[in-house]
């Protein structure tokens, strides 16, 4: 009876939402840099499911393109990110983001 | 069946044909890719005596990308199509074209100084910034959801590693966190809302979406489509209550880069914005319309009120700036309805270009000022007049400008903006425009301030020496000024821009 | 089957968002997100998305989150970070009310809009030409786009190198090859 239920677009949608919800929560909460970039990721490969899984629903190629594209450059904005959070802490050991809090107002 | 069989993947290999491409139309993009490699293996080979040579050819490169826009707009009245409509050169793009390439030659000027004697890596500086220029010269071309947004990330990227350029100044690696997690955050939420945009219409093209999308009869998750892609939008024009990263990614990034953020970055997202919501959103006015009208009324006044609490003059008119991003949005309230369909995207270029030159010319004052007062606060402006009456009388200009004062450039930009609000003649706009104009009064409160440290203010520690400046921030300045001025008298100049009423390919509405 | 390998790779999915968020040591974040990036690979393969799915796991599990370990290890910031201490109150329950409401709107939207998104099963054979379509795409509508993303590669390495190196000098030192 289960084996006959097929997961449909929704499902998937609903995934993505919930996995992007998680990711904007990850991204408030914590305070240390890199693990908030890891929310951004996974709020971006909540944007992969949803583009995936509406792609193959209208049986058109384009979304999966988009996603071909938001992979390659999140790539690059990783090694980015990567570079500029080495730069700092290479300074300031231990830094979270409160702590850069020299700038304010 | 959703994709063809595999019996006729034969027939869809024999289907494909290579893309014609235009190479005349894509010139200005292939002079910038060039130029990058130029400079980026010119570089390595060039001792550090030698590096000032990479700002004079990064120049160069900016103005033979010139060129081809020139002879685009001279040969070419109508629009040239690529990638099936998902690249499009016409009088708009070409026009946006011209203001970025222009805004980043001027940039080059007011960067040289400041990178030479900051001890900044040079070369590799101005390849980061021919990269944006690329992504904002693609930006107006583009058509296509994937386009703008790889358009977006090219601009983008290379600013945050801009932003964190100065490496031992930890402000400066401060301004490039903040402005890389927000910014990442922002094309996240922008990219989910395309996804919903694609799944509800089944095309990445603009106008194919602006097609399939049916006014009052919008899906639900249509309308949280265009919140997601309007609030991701409005993060890269720093529009409030997406503008928290302005003041302080502005104050902490080297000066340069900062003019480059507050002028260039911001146009480009106002490129962005325009394209997708003429192009995309049009039939979605009933979301988009009240949406941006919050956006504009709130951009405007908190940015006017908190630059009105600040002393230091880099922040200052980073919210200057935010508040000025809150009056360009103003004419994209009123697309399409009453007699105000035509004349927005005048309104919006215009304003784009006048700013770029006003707020160019009051950031190479103040990284003129900065080289010898070594100081960003409004008080260091004092007695300006006295020793460099030059200067004093440039500020004076640029400030008043931004303030909107006739006869310069400001205030064509605001009467056209106004106008076209006031055309729509409905209550919203109606409303809108007035506080627009309570705005433009509290906005000439904080621009005279600093007039009056510059005029009435004796000089903070008596020293009176003139100030030196470098020949090509002397030459920033006279093109910002020229430009400020001549567009304010003659404003005729612009206003040729009416050719440019319509985007190619837009719905009639 | 179809079921199974969808509530499968969705447990993935989200075990390894939650252990990115509730994890205290950076490396377990890293750990979950592996997790996460391996279950929307099997959702790509259940969505006969093959070469995202063979992308995802070589450029998004081997690549970027190994960026991430490495990096993780290069600071020696490894320590754990103490998610009891916050220096704003508010923000723990607005993340949450956030994070809720998201969720919750995007979900009655999805709902709602179901009859006119997804009315059969998402998913149809489709043989390998998966492949040979996506790269059709590539190579005629995007292939500007396509190109231009190897200018913002070459950018990005060259900028991040400089940004992480050293500065020897007060002014910018020759820098080698």
């Amino acid at each position: 009876m289960l084996a006959a239920i097929e997961p449909t677009t929704t499902w998937y949608l609903l995934l993505g939402a919930v996995l992007f919800g998680l990711g904007s929560v990850g991204l408030l909460v914590r305070r240390n840099p890199l693990v908030m970039f890891m929310s951004i990721e996974l709020m971006l490969n909540a944007v992969n499911i949803s583009f995936v899984a509406l792609a193959v629903r209208f049986g058109d190629i384009s979304g999966q393109t988009a996603v071909f594209f938001v992979m390659v450059v999140a790539a690059a904005e990783v090694v980015v990110g990567l570079g500029i959070i080495v730069s700092i802490m290479r300074r300031r050991p231990g830094a979270t983001a409160d702590d850069l809090a020299e700038l304010k107002g | 069946m959703i994709f063809a069989g595999s019996q006729s993947v034969i027939a869809q290999i024999n289907q494909w044909v290579a893309p014609t491409i235009d190479w005349h139309a894509l010139a200005p993009e292939l002079v910038l890719i060039v130029g990058i490699n130029l400079v980026l293996f010119i570089d390595l080979s060039l001792g550090a005596a030698k590096k000032w040579a990479m700002a004079t050819l990064t120049g160069l490169v900016f103005l033979a990308a010139f060129i081809p826009v020139v002879t685009l707009a001279v040969i070419g009245d109508a629009s040239r199509e690529m990638f099936d409509g998902r690249y499009v050169v016409d009088g708009y793009s070409l026009i946006l074209k011209a203001i970025f390439l222009l805004a980043a030659y001027v940039l080059v000027l007011m960067s040289q100084n400041e990178l030479e004697e900051g001890g900044y890596y040079q070369g590799e500086f101005y390849v980061l910034m021919m990269c944006s220029v690329l992504g904002m010269v693609m930006m107006t071309s583009a058509r296509d959801l994937i386009a703008i947004f790889v358009a977006l990330e090219l601009l983008s990227i290379p600013a945050y590693m801009m932003a964190a350029w100065r490496k031992r100044d930890s402000r400066s690696n401060e301004a490039g966190v903040k402005y890389y997690l927000l910014g990442v955050f922002a094309s996240a939420v922008l990219l989910y809302g395309m996804s919903f945009l694609y799944g509800t219409t089944g095309s990445t093209k603009l106008t194919d979406i602006g097609a399939s999308l049916v006014d009052g009869d919008l899906l639900g998750l249509q309308v949280l489509a265009v919140v997601f892609v309007l609030g991701g939008l409005a993060f890269k024009i720093s529009a409030v209550p997406f503008h928290s990263w302005a003041p302080d990614t502005y104050e902490g990034a080297p000066t340069p880069v900062t003019a480059f953020l507050s002028v260039a970055s911001k146009a480009a997202g106002f490129v962005a914005l325009m394209s997708i919501v003429m192009l995309a959103l049009a039939p979605a006015n009933s979301v988009v319309r009240p949406m941006l009208w919050v956006l504009a009324a709130l951009t405007m006044t908190v940015g006017n009120v908190m630059a009105l609490r600040q002393t230091n003059i880099v922040r200052m008119l980073a919210y200057s700036s935010v508040s000025q991003g809150g009056f360009i949005l103003m004419p994209l309230v009123v697309i399409g309805t009453g007699n105000a369909g035509d004349s927005v995207l005048r309104a919006v270029i215009v304003y784009l270009l006048i700013y770029a030159f006003m707020n160019l010319g009051a950031f190479s004052i103040v990284i003129a000022v900065a080289r010898r007062t070594r100081s960003g606060e409004i008080t260091s402006f004092g007695g300006l007049f006295g020793y460099a009456p030059g200067l004093a009388v440039l500020m004076t200009i640029f400030m008043a400008s931004l303030a909107g004062i006739p006869p310069l450039g400001g205030w064509i930009a605001k009467f056209n903006v106004f106008k076209t609000v006031l055309d729509a003649g409905d209550t919203a706009a109606y409303v809108l425009a007035l506080i627009g104009a309570v705005n433009t009064v509290i906005a000439a409160a904080y621009y005279m301030r600093v007039l009056r440290q510059v005029w009435m203010a004796p000089a903070p520690d008596g020293d009176v020496s003139p100030i030196k400046v470098p020949s090509s921030i002397q030459a920033a300045l006279a093109i910002t000024a020229v430009g400020t001025v001549l567009l304010g008298v003659l404003p005729g100049l612009v206003l040729r821009f009416g050719d440019i009423t319509d985007l190619t390919g837009a719905l009639a509405r | 089957m179809e079921l199974l390998v969808f509530v499968a790779a969705s447990a993935m999915v989200l075990g390894g968002a939650l252990g990115v968020i509730l994890m205290r040591n950076p490396v377990h974040s890293a750990l979950g997100l592996v997790l996460t990036l391996f279950g929307v690979a099997v959702h790509f393969v259940a969505l006969e998305a093959h070469f995202l799915a063979a992308v995802q796991v070589i450029v998004y599990a081997g690549a970027i989150v190994v960026l991430f370990l490495f990096v993780i290890m290069l600071l020696g910031v490894d320590s754990a970070e103490d998610l009891k201490v916050d220096g704003l109150t508010i923000q723990r329950p607005l993340a949450a009310i956030i994070g809720i409401g998201t969720v919750a709107i995007v979900s009655v939207a999805v709902l709602r809009t179901r009859s006119t998104i997804a009315a059969g099963p998402a998913l149809e054979a489709s043989g390998d030409s998966n492949i040979r379509l996506l790269s059709r795409n590539l190579f005629s509508d995007q292939v500007l786009a396509f190109e231009i993303t190897s200018v913002l590669l070459i950018v990005a390495v060259a900028g991040t190198v400089l940004l992480t190196r050293k500065q020897s000098g007060p002014t910018g030192a020759r820098k080698g090859s």
